[in-house]
């Protein structure tokens, strides 16, 4: 079941916006042109996590580096600042460990969110 | 009881005298330090450290001819490598290994040399169970990482030994990179001793120094904690992947609780440290090994081996005896305490896996004809 959150041009580069989808809350986050839906809550203690800070991915070659994998969405938690990357929901200490994600497709300039048995499909396919 | 082979992993050696020093320091440093009045020879060692109230050393260790506990090659081979017929006894110095501490650092440098060159020559010729630490003014990284580089080509000369700081920051900062480039280019584990609190700067413990030998003794663990932080969280291992670190008379029992609060800390920082590909906790199961003594005496046996599981004690403790210090640990006192399945490994295997040896090649009894 699609659920449609509004259009495109409502959710910003680089932010994200918390919207309502039957009920749950979801982050909506645009970055570099792509397009993710994240369910606000951390699986690590239950925090909000769609009220973190959204950034690219800080990496380094070597001890005392600092580079920016702008690439990569990154949202750190509020909450004792556990790091996903966006486009899997994978946590960045440990793969085992992930934020929901919701499948989100773009139609007619507006975002539709894919929630329901579809989306539990899609999860279960990307933890494989 | 335990009737296998034991390496000993940290074994005290002294000087005799300040003279027994002096031929092993270049002329200029020995006019330096000599005959510049009725004071005699200038103090060697840093003497700050608070006074122990049995005194450092074992009573029964001094030699019957006179000189410090642990100046005397045959007491120590009566005493310790025979009676606990030992393979191999990994020699750790005695005052002399804090001089780091010195203040002047380029005396220390020399110092460092000349210790290592006397270790050599008075010890490691003695007897061919012996093995000696290198020890380095930490004061000049770059001058140390030559010392380590001095001794690549003698096998005997297997670790390279850290034991005060000279910096108001821990070991894992890039000031002391060179040591450990040095080391690992030339195969060397580093070994970080314990007790370098309240002998010279930095702080002996963190939240300011303390004043009794009681508190002191019982806070050693937190400044090795410090320097194990430190190494991980600068990325030593990331830089420098082959290279070995054992943590010596630190006790042991407390590594698990702060690896589990070192890996719940990288999940929320590690934006502050990209350079970590690995759980803090990853680097340590692969760098680090502990040496056993002062074994935490939990008041069940079994509690202590339990803490000891979670980082897989019975890989990565080496036993050690602390010979001929107050506190030395007996072989048949620690091994009451562990498991039997861990002993062989204990006494033995993880030290022939850290120092890089073949049970053949510690199994040449050769006993020099010193008397």
């Amino acid at each position: 079941m699609s659920t449609d959150v509004g259009a495109l041009t409502e959710f910003a580069d680089g932010a994200i916006r918390i919207v309502g989808v039957t009920g749950r809350e979801v982050g909506i986050v645009r970055w570099h042109g792509a397009v993710y839906a994240v369910y606000n809550l951390c699986t690590h203690q239950s925090g909000p996590v769609c009220s973190g800070i959204l950034s690219g991915r800080l990496t380094a070659t070597a001890p005392g580096g600092m580079d920016l994998d702008n690439s990569t969405p990154i949202l750190a938690c509020p909450w004792h600042g556990w790091e996903f990357d966006l486009r899997t929901g994978r946590a960045l200490h440990d793969a085992q460990h992930r934020l929901r994600m919701f499948p989100v497709r773009i139609e007619n300039d507006r975002v539709l969110v894919e929630l329901g048995p579809a989306a539990d499909e899609a999860n279960k396919a990307s933890l494989s | 009881m335990y009737n296998g082979p034991v390496i000993d992993c940290d074994v005290h050696h002294a000087r005799a005298t300040d003279e027994e020093l002096l031929e092993y320091l270049s002329a200029g440093w020995r006019e330096y330090i000599v005959d510049r009045g009725p004071a005699g020879i200038m103090p060697l060692t840093v003497q700050d450290g608070l006074p122990n109230p049995h005194g450092f050393m074992r009573a029964d260790t001094y030699p019957p001819t006179g000189g410090p506990a642990g100046s005397d090659f045959v007491t120590m081979r009566r005493q310790l490598l025979d009676r606990c017929d030992l393979s191999r006894a990994i020699l750790t110095f005695g005052d002399d290994s804090h001089v780091a501490g010195h203040h002047n650092p380029y005396f220390a440098t020399e110092l460092a040399r000349a210790l290592n060159d006397w270790s050599v020559e008075r010890w490691l010729s003695a007897d061919a169970r012996l093995a000696s630490s290198i020890l380095v003014a930490s004061q000049l990284p770059d001058e140390a990482a030559k010392e380590i580089k001095r001794h690549a080509g003698n096998p005997r000369m297997v670790q390279v030994m850290l034991v005060d700081n000279p910096y108001n920051y821990p070991f894992g900062h890039p000031v002391f990179h060179p040591i450990y480039q040095a080391a690992e280019e030339t195969g060397r584990p580093i070994a970080i001793h314990g007790g370098a609190g309240g002998w010279a700067n930095p702080a002996s413990t963190g939240g300011g120094n303390v004043n009794l030998y009681f508190e002191a003794h019982t806070l050693w663990p937190q400044v090795v904690m410090t320097h194990l932080v430190s190494f991980v969280s600068h990325g030593v291992f990331e830089m420098f992947p082959r290279l070995k670190l054992l943590l010596i008379e630190a006790g042991s029992a407390w590594l698990p609780s702060l690896l589990w609060r070192f890996d719940a800390e990288y999940k929320g920082l590690r934006r502050e440290v990209p350079w970590l590909k690995r759980l803090p906790s990853e680097y340590v199961a692969e760098h680090v090994w502990l040496t056993t003594q002062p074994l935490e005496l939990s008041p069940k046996r079994e509690q202590v081996t339990q803490l000891l599981g979670w980082i897989e004690g019975d890989r990565k403790l080496v036993y050690s005896s602390d010979y001929p210090h107050w506190d030395a640990d007996e072989i048949n006192y620690v091994a009451s305490r562990l498991p039997e399945s861990w002993h062989r490994r204990v006494f033995f295997e993880n030290a022939l896996a850290f120092y890089g040896w073949t049970e053949a090649d510690v199994s040449t009894p050769a006993r020099m004809a010193i008397t």
